[in-house]
């Protein structure tokens, strides 16, 4: 029994650990050029807005026809964990980037940055606490969706809580909660450690 | 050097309508008029943080294409000085010399003279945080970090607009020592006739997107446009 | 004016809603609105519950009371309600089960009349690739075969854990759980290649696929059967006479029928059902 929390500990840690940093890759470049253009930023913000609200088991539902990304197993559930954990990503650094004071961009500016030097040297560090909020929240969003993966075969911890419920086992249930609840807990107080120090 | 800045039939669709100016090299100007008379676009114009809609401005005899190397030979201070939060005073004030990839040794004993210069002690105040300054002391780092590189150029939007009046008079008057020894061309947007009088030679008076007056400060007060009497007269000037 | 309502109150209180259950598979939603139909056909009221859960689930709502009725499988009721041991003797099978059930306020039976029992599923390429036609041939392919089930079976004491040990496979994959009705869409697309699936299915056949033969008796009879309250008759008088004249009528080959019409022609389970109760009895085809 151990060894089964072991790995699907194991399963799910990687699983969320795989798909946050994807949605890292990829929200935050989506977040910076958002931040930057009022309209088609708007609009990404309310797609990725829109992806959030549809309910897990659907997503993964959904996903599984689809060639290439879809079918069953962990692929699939890292692409639904992805594309949850963007909205967090991408509002935070949008949120962060336009709370940069509008002085401290215009001094960079004259300064002669180019607009790398300005993202990278100004505008990131400024918005990096709203940025590592948002990874928080898409990680601990994340660790809780990923129970579902199980429905589809994408292993985790979810699959002992859908075992135990199949087989009404309160300790197969547990089994899979438990540490589920633990990693939320975990990542949530490392993270906001993460941010504290970044705020300085 | 100290570069030239001319202004060639230039206009800002709505706030400058057909300026034609010229400053010479080192030339210390000052701009002055109401709000929204032009001013501060116009000196935006020339670090080409505004466009101008017709018109042509000219550095050193030449149009510039590219703004980035020109703004790195800039200098430029603003009312809130602008200050990276995230960074020390040290690093602020280095940020320029980091970027044109100056030695380390010479950022750091340029920073401490002039910081030195303008009274913040390096060794006091070299690690600290914008934050925990006060909005004088934060200016002198924003003039400081304006002016380390030897800018051919230096930029002021009413830096000392919101400080208090004795502050302000202290800083001025460091302003106008530093500016001395470093050789620029010094263009300065104030709405405070005294304040203009004290740090420019040449005093130019701006109305409704037009120049109105172009004279040496010290004549401004003799001066008969109506918004110059205007001006005189709300600054209630010792005659 | 008040005795009107209050004979109103009385008539509806004697008309409690029986509450229907069935497990989540296609074949147990047929037998439960099977169920459901054939008592509202005698005039009582169903609230129906399906595709609810697993067989555990089910026990411990008709345990408790919350269901009144669903349809259970003998074997799954003698190895994984009960914990007894397999066996194939299909009597004894029964009489255990009655027995038990009885104790526990529920009445077991009739017999629906088919035997779904456990099917374990191959493609028929991979079959025919590497010579499989009953379980004891997995040992072949042990090392490399990936098993996929749904959650109770890889979990139940007469599901994966008991067949591996009777049949002494070695299965160096350990199984991918998934949400049961995925297992079949999973095996036809060959993201694994072994299945636990019902002998009775509809779709065996059209994906492709092929039932291995129980070579050593290791699954015992999964006798279809009805599984009710024994006061369910408080609730609607003429609901046991009901579930009694279910008997004997369905066989293997219309329970496969039905589950065609559902899972390959996708068509609505209540009108399957509909259908099946108006057409003449004698298990003729329409």
């Amino acid at each position: 029994m151990s060894a089964n929390i072991a790995r699907a500990t194991g399963e799910h840690v990687m699983i969320v650990a795989i798909a946050v940093v994807v949605a890292i890759l990829i929200g935050v470049p989506l977040g910076v050029w958002a931040a930057r253009r009022a309209r088609a930023g708007g609009a990404a913000l309310r797609v990725v807005d829109a992806i959030q609200t549809i309910p897990s088991l659907a997503l993964f539902g959904f996903l599984i026809p689809i060639p290439f990304i879809g079918g069953i197993g962990m692929r699939t559930a890292i692409v639904a964990l992805i594309l949850y954990s963007l909205l967090p990503v991408v509002r935070n650094t949008v949120t962060g980037i336009r709370g940069v004071e509008p002085s401290v961009r215009e001094a960079g500016v004259a300064m002669g940055f180019t607009p790398r030097q300005l993202l990278f040297e100004v505008e990131l560090p400024l918005a990096m606490p709203s940025i590592v909020a948002g990874v928080r929240i898409a990680t601990v969003t994340a660790i809780g969706v990923a129970t579902i993966a199980a429905a589809i075969g994408g292993g985790g911890l979810g699959t002992l809580i859908f075992r135990g419920v199949a087989m009404v086992d309160t300790r197969l249930i547990l089994a899979g909660a438990l540490p589920a609840a633990a990693l939320a807990l975990i990542a949530d107080v490392v993270m906001t450690m993460i941010e504290r120090r970044l705020i300085r | 050097m100290p570069a030239s800045i001319e202004f060639r039939g230039v206009s800002v669709d709505g706030i400058l309508h057909d300026l034609d100016l010229r400053i010479g090299a080192g030339e210390a100007v000052a701009f002055i008029g109401r709000s929204g008379a032009g001013k501060t676009t116009s000196l935006r114009l020339i670090n080409g943080l505004a466009t101008p809609s017709r018109g042509t401005l000219l550095i050193d005899g030449a149009a510039p294409r590219d703004f980035i190397p020109l703004r790195r030979r800039t200098g430029y201070i603003i009312q809130g000085s602008g200050l990276f939060p995230h960074r020390t005073v040290y690093e602020n004030v280095a940020t320029l010399p980091r970027l044109l990839k100056w030695d380390e040794d010479k950022s750091r004993d340029d920073a401490k003279r002039l910081l030195d210069q303008l009274g913040l002690p390096f060794e006091k105040f070299a690690t600290r945080y914008p934050r925990s300054l006060s909005g004088g002391e934060q200016q002198r780092v924003g003039i400081a970090r304006a002016i380390i590189a030897r800018p051919e150029i230096l930029l002021c939007d009413e830096p000392f607009g919101a400080l208090d009046p004795i502050v302000r008079r202290e800083l001025q008057d460091a302003f106008t020592a530093i500016r001395e020894e470093r050789n620029a061309t010094i263009v300065f947007v104030t709405h405070d006739l005294a304040e203009a009088m004290r740090v420019a030679e040449r005093v130019i008076v701006f109305d409704q997107g037009r120049i109105v007056a172009d004279t040496a400060a010290r004549e401004l007060p003799r001066h008969d446009a109506p918004a110059v009497r205007a001006l005189v007269a709300a600054a209630s000037l010792p005659s | 004016m008040k005795r009107l309502w209050l004979v109103v109150l009385l008539f509806a209180c004697s008309k409690q809603p029986i509450v229907v259950g069935s497990k989540n598979f296609t074949e147990s939603d047929i037998l439960g609105e099977l169920v459901a139909q054939k008592l509202e056909a005698s005039r009582c009221t169903v609230d129906r519950r399906l595709h609810m859960g697993g067989s555990l689930i089910c026990d411990a709502a008709i345990a408790s009371g919350s269901l009144d009725a669903y349809v259970e499988y003998s074997g799954t009721a003698l190895t994984a309600i009960l914990h007894q041991p397999a066996t194939t003797d299909r009597g004894a099978v029964d009489r255990t089960v009655t027995a038990a059930y009885a104790k526990r306020s529920l009445r077991w039976g009739p017999n629906l009349g088919f035997n779904n029992t456990f099917a374990m599923i191959v493609r028929r390429d991979y079959a025919q690739q590497h010579g499989l036609r009953a379980i004891s041939d997995l040992r072949k392919v042990q090392s490399e075969v990936r098993p996929g089930f749904g959650y109770e079976f890889v979990e139940r004491p007469d599901g994966w854990p008991g067949l591996i040990g009777r049949y002494h496979l070695d299965v160096a994959a350990p199984p991918k759980t998934m949400d049961l009705g995925l297992t079949y869409k999973a095996l036809a697309a060959g993201e694994i290649d072994l299945i636990a699936g019902n002998s009775t299915d509809g779709l065996i056949d059209s994906l492709g696929l092929v039932a291995l033969a129980d070579d050593l008796h290791y699954f015992p009879p999964y006798d279809a059967a009805v599984v009710a309250r024994t006061d369910i008759d408080r609730k609607c008088s003429g609901a046991s006479a009901a579930l009694a004249s279910l008997a004997s009528t369905i066989d293997d080959a219309t329970m496969r029928r039905l589950n065609y019409e559902v899972d390959g022609k996708k068509r609505d389970v209540a009108e399957v059902v509909r259908e099946f109760l108006s057409a003449p009895r004698g298990g003729g085809k329409p």
